[in-house]
């Protein structure tokens, strides 16, 4: 059978889901080979002179002896992780608090979920000038009223900084999925722990948030997932820096790929971030895993 | 008893006040902004509490050459929707309700490619646009998003269809009633409210996406998030312009967003979990 027969023989209710594939396949799995092509070359897009070499796993050799690139998988790991973990522990607790009936509870969390649907670019930069600046922000005016001088956050504090914003604009996500998780809590455990005489804390602490496990988790994966690939708010706070104090691995493989048009490097380090993506996902699985295990046990 | 009663009453109230507080804290980098872009450039710095409001920030920017990346964005998400739409639901439907030998690994298929981080794809996708001469045009941009949007619209529409009966569609099969008017008929009336909500998320992302129009456009087609990034450096310290374009550039999302939710936050629970 040629490939055309094959694709006749289809049945109609399957091949519907062909065009769907292929463009997915076309933007995404099919770069994702070349740019793994792409890692083991030696090509310099503004240096047509020198050609484009095969080099073996010289830019992967290269890329690990720099320690520049520890720092920057380090902070990284040290921007998702802490995110995550401001979100999640900040997420609970909106979510804990608006788990409740009070005038305006609708309201309230409208406005909590609004940062959410902000766009990365006009959150860094209202937060880089209203907010953070330093004569003219709100940050200069709260120094002004306490007579100190204010503090640059973007120079001395610049990964802290970016961490704050993802925390501000990913935590109304974690409370959208954690609400929904505490308000499909049955009235029933919830009464039979009041009935046993549990605290309001150790009913949060030891029923609540157990019983909102899956919803954790499934927070706790996309935030993963997407803060991995955090790239328009450093690109309009930090650039960055200072030096590379602020650079994360989306943001180096964009330096290098469309600054030094260092095709092989860049790809080699894109490669590099796919893995660690796997691999902090992988772990987290598996944590994930061995936890409900050990409470099933 | 009714001192306790009272003193009970006083801090309830307090606790809500609390509550109340910490949501205005956290929404309070919106609300500035939005209060500013109706304040003269004056008023803005230092921050005036009182100000006469005025129009004039938004006269200026609309004047200023905004329009066209307005336009862009509106044409490239739009697009991008319809296209998610046309092509997700019926992939959707036929791993629900087709014949495929392993729905569920087509499904993780889907599912595994939003895992890939864009800076994977982003050299080969700009030299093939380079060659092809799709770098900065909108139909570039379309065929990126659609391409990266497409699992999501999968992944949610999968978890509205799934609500529907199976029973119903074998009914209309008895009935006599061909594929295609099943689908029509039955499947996408059911399934419409889901529909429509993803097409609002695929909207939402498509809209603040970053990464690729900034690597992908340049003049002609770049949208309003790259506008607004390059709006800083050509423009200055015009808080108040900044903060109706910045208004702007939030407020169809952000509309969007409240609408939909609640879709999100279901399509995103059932995918996961009910596997």
């Amino acid at each position: 059978m040629n490939v055309f027969q094959r694709v006749a023989a289809i049945p109609k209710a399957n091949a519907i889901i062909l065009p769907a594939a292929i463009i997915v396949a076309l933007v995404t799995q099919v770069p994702l080979l070349v740019t793994l092509v792409l890692s083991v070359v030696k090509w310099i897009v503004v240096r047509p002179d020198l050609g484009i070499n095969f080099v073996g796993l010289n830019n992967y050799i290269q890329i690990f002896t720099s320690v520049d690139f520890y720092s920057i998988v380090l902070n990284t790991i040290a921007l998702t992780f802490f995110s995550i973990l401001c979100c999640t522990v900040m997420g609970i607790a909106f979510a804990h608090l608006l788990n409740r009936r009070f005038p305006g509870v609708n309201l309230a969390r409208t406005i909590l979920i609004a940062p959410f649907f902000v766009m990365d670019a006009t959150a860094g930069i209202v937060w880089k000038t209203l907010l953070l600046h330093p004569s003219f922000g709100i940050n200069g005016l709260v120094a002004s009223w306490l007579h100190v001088p204010p503090t640059d956050f973007l120079g001395h504090y610049s990964l802290l900084t970016v961490v704050l914003l993802v925390v501000w604009q990913w935590t109304p996500f974690f409370v959208l999925i954690l609400l929904a998780g505490f308000e499909s809590i049955s009235e029933e455990l919830i009464d039979s722990a009041k009935v046993d005489g549990a605290s309001a804390f150790r009913t949060l602490f030891q029923i609540k948030i157990p019983a909102i496990a899956t919803h954790i988790e499934v927070a706790v994966m996309l935030g993963l997932i997407f803060i991995l690939k955090t790239f328009g708010l450093i690109y309009v706070t930090t650039a960055g820096g200072p030096g590379i104090s602020s650079t994360n691995l989306p943001y180096i493989v964009y330096r290098t790929s469309f600054y030094r048009w260092d095709v092989g490097r860049a790809t080699a380090m894109a490669i590099v971030t796919v893995i660690l993506t796997l691999v902090a996902i992988t772990a987290l699985f598996g944590f994930v895993r061995r936890k409900t295990r050990e409470v099933e046990a | 008893m009714i001192k306790t009663k009272a003193s009970r009453r006083a801090l309830r109230i307090l606790g809500i006040a609390a509550i109340w507080a910490l949501c205005i804290a956290f929404f309070f980098p919106i609300l500035y902004m939005v209060l500013t872009s109706f304040k003269h450039e004056t008023d803005a710095i230092p921050p005036r509490l009182f100000f006469t409001p005025t129009l004039e920030n938004y006269r200026t920017v609309l004047g200023s050459g905004i329009l066209p990346h307005i336009l862009n964005s509106a044409i490239i998400t739009i697009s991008t929707m319809f296209f998610c739409i046309l092509l997700g639901v019926p992939a959707a439907y036929s791993i629900v309700f087709g014949k495929l030998k392993k729905p569920d690994s087509a499904f993780f298929w889907f599912l595994s490619t939003t895992l890939l981080p864009p800076v994977s794809v982003i050299i080969p996708v700009f030299l093939v646009f380079k060659f092809l001469h799709l770098l900065d045009t909108q139909w570039g941009m379309i065929i990126v998003y659609t391409g990266a949007n497409i699992p999501i619209a999968v992944w949610m529409v999968r978890s509205f269809l799934k609500d529907i009966p199976r029973e119903l569609l074998e009914a209309a099969d008895i009935d006599g009633a061909t594929r295609q008017r099943s689908f029509f008929k039955i499947v996408l009336p059911l399934a419409r409210t889901g529909i429509i909500s993803t097409a609002l998320l695929v909207f939402i992302f498509v809209w603040n996406e970053f990464f690729f129009a900034v690597n992908l456009t340049s003049i002609n087609a770049s949208p309003i998030a790259v506008y607004m990034a390059s709006y800083m450096t050509q423009e200055g310290l015009f808080w108040a312009k900044l903060s109706a374009i910045s208004t702007l550039t939030v407020l169809p999302p952000l509309v969007l967003g409240w609408v939909s939710h609640k879709a999100l936050v279901r399509g995103l629970m059932m995918g996961a979990v009910k596997g």
